[in-house]
């Protein structure tokens, strides 16, 4: 009973941590902040491959 | 922070100079939790395609894979402003559309000879224009129809609204005219860049709609014919769709492309799978109808993006061949109804009832929220929604199969677009002013599309019906996949004039007016 219930605990807690990181994310647009940080970066490393550009 | 409907100002969201908005709305804590619990699940689903190392090698070779940085983002802004069954229509479909883009870029890069190169499987695959009708793959079930243009351009563009300017420019450096349609120059300018996946045992492209399409294509097919070894078939669908004497010609079109398909890949027409595709298009047009009947009364509950957007996906991607959207289509139908019998409305008042004609701009999809959202504004349907609801031969008999060769046919010179901006006086203005009664309409939204000169010849044409019926009409000038002829600001201020000036109105809300959106996705 004793492990069961620190079991539950557990799941509780990991719950409500993965809950309120990921709504903060999600509330504040804290993914989309990030990926467009990542932007201008992703563009340059385009820039850097090798193309057969023709017609 | 509003729960109620239109309580918020939308417009405070934008930031100057931001790509993105400072935060999500709160909806209620109902519609905010649901709203939350699909945000996790793309969430998933973009972290189940990014754990695959070929993805994450591909993400790093395609720069238009930079665009899918922003799909969160591109949901937020079809469901601004949503509650109740309006939101949970919206979610049905962008993340079911936004499943199957997964599913085709993993299909993609899983076959490309750059990235997976798993030759046995690209030796299944028929490669398939973006903006055309996938019928006639409908009887070739262990074959995969993939479209490279769809990821590419089609999808970058509704995701990112500067994705296409590189491709453009591209084109144009390398001498292509640069007063065509954006859309097939964007995918010819991916094909010159050495941007596209090198996928398929044959293609099969089709004779769209334009000069630009024919442009774009020959560009495409040279590069996949003489560099690539991907033999091309270019299904020449007739543009007279409705006369009778096409329709042989069209039929046997049909027949011919069954053929090559079957000689590049080796695989049979499978008339069981056909017949399958054939009951799920049908049970699309039924619920679309159902749709549209109901926009028809004071209380349209299926419209804007939520119909626009998921009748291009279904209709013409799709065609019967993904069971998962006939489940979609059954919920929608199901919310649609929940939602009608409540009477219930999607913005806190409905001002007019508009008709929304011509081809649309695609780096602004969200304008149709937006015209509810700022004006109130109800875009009951729009042309692109508006294509064939002829009911196909279900049953195998011999007859119906010779008949079901004319029922794809029917459908692939019926794509969307094509069966308004080409087929005669009558599918482009005449229908349009059956529409407007038929829906009880008080306005037309008319899209210019600068570049498609379909539609540009018969400018004065529209006026001219409009002043005889006394139906206010508005002209919104765009360039479809470029917003740096026509600004996303630009568009809202066509309307902004026309509202404050000739029909002497305050928005709605007015924070949505000016938005400084111009640097964003």
């Amino acid at each position: 009973m004793g492990i069961f219930l620190k079991i539950l605990k557990i799941i509780v807690i990991v719950s409500v941590v993965f809950f309120g990181v990921t709504f903060t994310v999600y509330f504040f647009n804290l993914d989309m902040k990030l990926t467009a940080a990542i932007e201008p970066w992703l563009l340059k490393q385009y820039d850097k491959v090798d193309r057969d550009q023709h017609l | 922070m509003a729960k109620e409907i239109g309580a918020d100002r939308l417009g405070d969201f934008y930031k100057e100079g931001s790509k993105v908005r400072t935060r999500r709305e709160w909806r209620g804590v109902a519609d905010t939790l649901y709203d939350y619990s699909r945000w996790l699940r793309i969430m998933m689903t973009l972290g189940k395609f990014v754990v695959k190392p070929r993805n994450v090698k591909a993400m790093f070779r395609y720069r238009w894979m930079a665009n899918y940085l922003a799909v969160p983002m591109m949901v937020d802004r079809h469901t601004q402003g949503l509650r109740g069954e309006y939101l949970r229509i919206c979610h049905e479909e962008q993340d079911l559309i936004i499943d199957d883009v997964a599913k085709l870029l993993d299909s993609l890069f899983r076959g490309d000879r750059r990235i997976g190169n798993d030759k046995k499987f690209s030796d299944k695959v028929v490669l398939v224009d973006e903006n055309e009708m996938t019928a006639v793959m409908m009887g070739f079930p262990t074959l995969k129809a993939l479209s490279r243009e769809t990821p590419s351009t089609y999808v970058s563009v509704l995701l990112n609204q500067y994705a296409a300017c590189h491709y453009i420019d591209v084109a144009q450096e390398f001498g292509l005219a640069g007063d065509v349609c954006p859309m097939p120059e964007a995918e010819a300018g991916v094909s010159i860049d050495d941007d596209a996946p090198i996928i398929g045992a044959c293609a099969i492209q089709c004779n769209t709609t334009c000069d630009g399409s024919l442009l774009g294509n020959g560009v495409i097919s040279q590069r996949l014919q003489h560099e690539d070894g991907i033999p091309v078939f270019q299904l020449a669908a007739p543009l007279r769709h409705r006369e009778d004497d096409v329709q042989e010609y069209a039929a046997q079109e049909i027949r011919n492309a069954i053929a090559f398909i079957e000689k590049h890949t080796g695989e049979k027409w499978d008339w069981k799978a056909y017949f399958e595709c054939a009951k799920r298009v049908n049970y699309a047009t039924k619920c679309r109808m159902e749709w549209l009947e109901m926009n028809r009364t004071p209380y349209p509950q299926v419209f804007g993006s939520n119909l626009a957007l998921y009748t291009e996906t279904n209709y013409m991607a799709i065609c019967g061949r993904v069971a998962a959207f006939e489940k979609a289509d059954r919920k929608i139908s199901k919310l649609a109804q929940q939602a009608y019998a409540k009477k219930k409305m999607a913005a806190k008042e409905y001002r007019h009832r508009a008709i929304v004609w011509g081809v649309q701009s695609h780096y602004y999809m969200d304008f149709l929220v937006w015209l509810l959202n700022c004006w109130g504004i109800v875009p009951l349907t729009d042309m692109l929604s508006m294509v064939s609801t002829k009911m196909l031969a279900t049953e195998d008999t011999p007859e119906n199969r010779e008949q079901a060769i004319y029922d794809m046919a029917w459908l692939t010179e019926n794509m969307i677009m094509r069966n308004r901006t080409h087929g005669g006086y009558k599918v482009l203005l005449d229908e349009l002013w059956e529409f407007v009664e038929e829906f009880n309409a008080d306005m037309v939204i008319l899209w210019e599309h600068m570049s498609c000169k379909a539609l540009d010849g018969m400018h004065g044409l529209f006026e001219e019906r409009a002043r005889e019926k006394g139906i206010p009409l508005v002209w919104v000038s765009h360039d479809l996949f470029d917003p740096r002829i026509i600004s996303r600001q630009g568009v809202r201020d066509q309307i902004n004039s026309f509202m404050r000036t000739v029909m002497q109105e305050e928005p709605l809300d007015p924070s949505l007016e000016i938005l400084p959106d111009d640097k964003s996705w």
